[in-house]
């Protein structure tokens, strides 16, 4: 029977600092806990077209952005900078940062009925 | 302030940048920090902005209730948010009065004008000057008009060129020192809302494209960047 021997990788500290720089998942880490991460602060989240099915907006409180598809940005999930990703953004921010064309339309009803009733 | 697309229709491009300062909130205007900062970002001031690198979309964290800002402890991660660069981004901001952000200033109408082409309020357009800016009736016959404001020469009367129907007293007015193609609009302190009482051509540098000219809590204007560090340098 064959044995695993498990050699513990000596970091340099030029190594981890280097880990901890921007625009990615840190060195030897699994995406998903890199995106869990990102999630838990409400950081908006972009993944390419690979990386998408691997992510449950709903599950975390995210809102798939709807009326702009794709994105252009580097994906969360595997650090490529990609044309067609995915925007997740924080539900309860959503409406603070986006402007939806659904949203305006409703104004627009609610303003034409108020108008109706003779005031605004 | 929201992030409505872009004049070209093109798609979003999103890119983290470190944060230079505190202040940072989901939907504010970040622009270039300057020469000596910590890191890439700042939050925009409420009355001028240069070098505006975009909006941001990230938000505080959940769990800590960290707020948006870099750390100077050793070997703590870098603190880089998303941020929307689009240089020809269309934002779009709740129009409110004074510095806090309150309801719009509703006036109502004192004297009634048959020509509709004044009107005689309470409360003073001349100072903050609301000339150039845009009126819209809340109330009464002209409930939903907008016209653009052409004079305010005495204190609490302003003018306009095409004649509303002509007004009733008690009738109900908003008006704001914003019009569409005009550049600049103060913010409130939180840098998330147009102050419309203002005096028009003040302010952060946005050009107007439009507006919505709702009631006293629901009125909007869209904006567009007119210091963008990736259109031009100033």
């Amino acid at each position: 029977m064959g044995q695993t021997i498990l050699i513990k990788q000596q970091w340099t500290t030029a190594q981890k600092l280097k880990a901890l720089e921007a625009g990615g998942k840190k060195r030897n880490r699994p995406a998903g806990g890199w995106i869990a991460d990102l999630a838990a602060q409400k950081r908006a989240i972009t993944l390419c077209g690979p990386c998408t099915p691997k992510f449950n907006p709903a599950r975390v409180g995210y809102r798939k952005e709807k009326e702009f598809p794709v994105v252009r940005a580097k994906c969360d999930g595997c650090s490529t900078d990609d044309l067609f990703c995915t925007l997740y953004i924080y539900e309860e921010i959503y409406s603070q940062v986006r402007s939806t064309a659904e949203e305006r339309r409703a104004l627009a009803k609610s303003r034409e009925q108020r108008i109706q009733r003779g005031s605004l | 302030m929201q992030y409505r697309g872009n004049f070209s229709g093109s798609t979003p491009y999103i890119v983290r940048y470190k944060v230079s300062a505190t202040g940072l909130a989901p939907g504010v205007i970040v622009c270039a920090a300057p020469d000596g900062s910590s890191g890439e970002i700042i939050v925009t001031a409420a009355t001028a902005t240069a070098n505006q690198v975009g909006s941001l979309l990230d938000a505080a964290n959940s769990r800590t209730g960290e707020t948006l800002t870099y750390s100077t402890t050793q070997g703590a991660e870098e603190a880089a948010y998303s941020v929307i660069v689009n240089p020809d981004q269309i934002l779009r901001a709740l129009m409110v009065s004074g510095a806090t952000g309150t309801a719009m200033t509703q006036d109502t109408i004192a004297t009634a004008s048959s020509n509709g082409l004044t009107w005689v309020g309470g409360t003073s357009v001349a100072s903050p000057d609301m000339d150039q800016g845009t009126v819209w009736y809340t109330s009464g016959a002209n409930v939903g008009r907008s016209r653009k404001i052409t004079s305010t020469g005495a204190t609490v009367t302003g003018t306009v060129i095409v004649p509303f129907a002509a007004n009733a007293v008690g009738d109900t007015i908003l008006y704001a020192g914003i019009s569409p193609g005009l550049q600049g609009i103060t913010l409130t302190t939180s840098v998330q809302n147009a102050r419309a009482d203002i005096a028009v051509a003040t302010g952060v540098n946005v050009t107007t494209i439009s507006m919505e000219c709702n009631g006293a809590n629901d009125s909007y204007v869209s904006v567009v960047l007119t210091d963008h560090v990736f259109a031009q340098t100033t």
